[in-house]
């Protein structure tokens, strides 16, 4: 079912396991992405990856 | 590592399995749901991986919370049939808290009716793909797996992680075939040709080989000390719920490892600790495997 580390990996899922929308923001609440960057994540490649998490900090200083 | 155009994974963490999503022309089949508090996020996530896309089927690896918690949500939304595994099924039929590991284990899911069952040698077809239904018995006696060998993709739920497997239950509670059943499943796992393996969490990873060797190792630990599976199923148990709880008082955890029957029973079979050294313990393991912090009185989920 689960297990006490986290996934492996090049580039870490910034999931936090709250996964609830932000109705306002459209960001969710744990690891603030969009819907769109939170389904597509693991299509993406390493850069792509790193493009998303590179855009977390401002959101979260944005809230 | 590639997988074929048809299938989309959508991953998040521990709370919530991989919502894997098949297209074919018109229509398309997910496995599995994800945690019953997750269920808003997934119905979204979904509408958007489909696109318009009418959703025939929902299909279960096995019906543990993380898995199936999302079922009813799902089959509200978008009128689908649900099919699981037939060993699950007297479980679900009777919503079998104690079989299903919810109350007992403090998690929640929310009762769905299936329309069919599948068992091993069935083939499903999924996003255009004939897949082998494969008995994957060891986390959950009653686990499949689902292995493309046209793709020569393999669907693994629990039973094969990139750093590991499910926590054993069923060893640790009664059944005492399950480890053997685990190393039986693994086994079966390497004869299959595979290129990708899509786990029930974590990302999808190429070298099957690799992780077999990984969950091997940590297998052989089991198999020489039983204590430490029941270790390990205690740290994953307070580890889920504080991810859906977030935060717990630290004052409390002495009679939560008490109240909740499944840690409760771990410890007086196998831990044989007061319920405060337990707590105690139990924070310590999390807080050093990075896992859960401690501030003002509180054991807080990593990122709290």
């Amino acid at each position: 079912m689960k297990r006490d580390e986290a996934p492996a990996g090049d580039v870490q899922s910034p999931c936090n396991n709250v996964c609830r929308m932000n109705p306002d923001s459209g960001l969710c609440e744990g690891c603030l992405r969009t819907l769109d960057e939170i389904a597509a994540w693991s299509g993406l490649d390493d850069d792509e990856k790193r493009a998303v998490l590179a855009q977390l900090p401002a959101r979260r200083t944005a809230r | 590592m590639k997988l074929p155009r048809s299938i989309r994974v959508i991953e998040r963490g521990w709370l919530s399995a991989n919502n894997i999503v098949l297209e074919e022309r018109s229509e398309a089949v997910v496995v599995d749901s994800g945690y019953v508090a997750h269920a808003p996020q997934t119905l979204a996530l979904l509408e958007r991986a489909l696109a318009g896309k009418k959703l025939a089927r929902l299909v279960n690896t096995h019906c543990h919370s993380d898995h199936m918690g999302g079922n009813a949500a799902i089959q509200k939304k978008f009128g689908c049939a649900i099919s699981i595994p037939q060993g699950e099924a007297p479980a679900i039929d009777n919503w079998d808290e104690q079989q299903l590991i919810l109350a007992v284990a403090d998690q929640r899911a929310q009762a769905f009716s299936y329309d069919d069952t599948f068992r091993d040698g069935d083939v499903l077809q999924m996003g255009g793909l004939d897949w082998q239904v494969i008995a994957a018995p060891g986390h959950d006696t009653h686990a499949v797996m689902f292995h493309s060998p046209e793709a020569r993709v393999l669907i693994s739920g629990d039973a094969l992680w990139e750093n590991g497997f499910g926590v054993v239950f069923p060893q640790l509670f009664g059944r005492e075939t399950a480890l053997a059943e685990t190393r039986a499943t693994l086994e079966a796992v390497g004869r299959l040709d595979v290129d990708v393996v899509i786990p029930g969490h974590g990302p999808p990873f190429g070298d099957a080989g690799a992780a077999l060797e990984r969950a091997f190792h940590r297998l052989e630990g089991y198999e020489q000390d039983i204590a430490r599976l029941a270790r390990h199923c205690a740290k994953v148990m307070l580890s889920f719920s504080l991810l859906e709880k977030r935060s717990m008082p630290l004052a409390e955890l002495p009679a939560y490892v008490a109240r909740v029957p499944i840690l409760a029973e771990l410890n007086s079979r196998y831990l044989r600790m007061t319920h405060a050294a337990m707590a105690e313990w139990l924070v310590n393991e999390l807080e050093r495997a990075g896992a859960a912090g401690r501030r003002e009185g509180l054991l807080l989920a990593r990122g709290e």
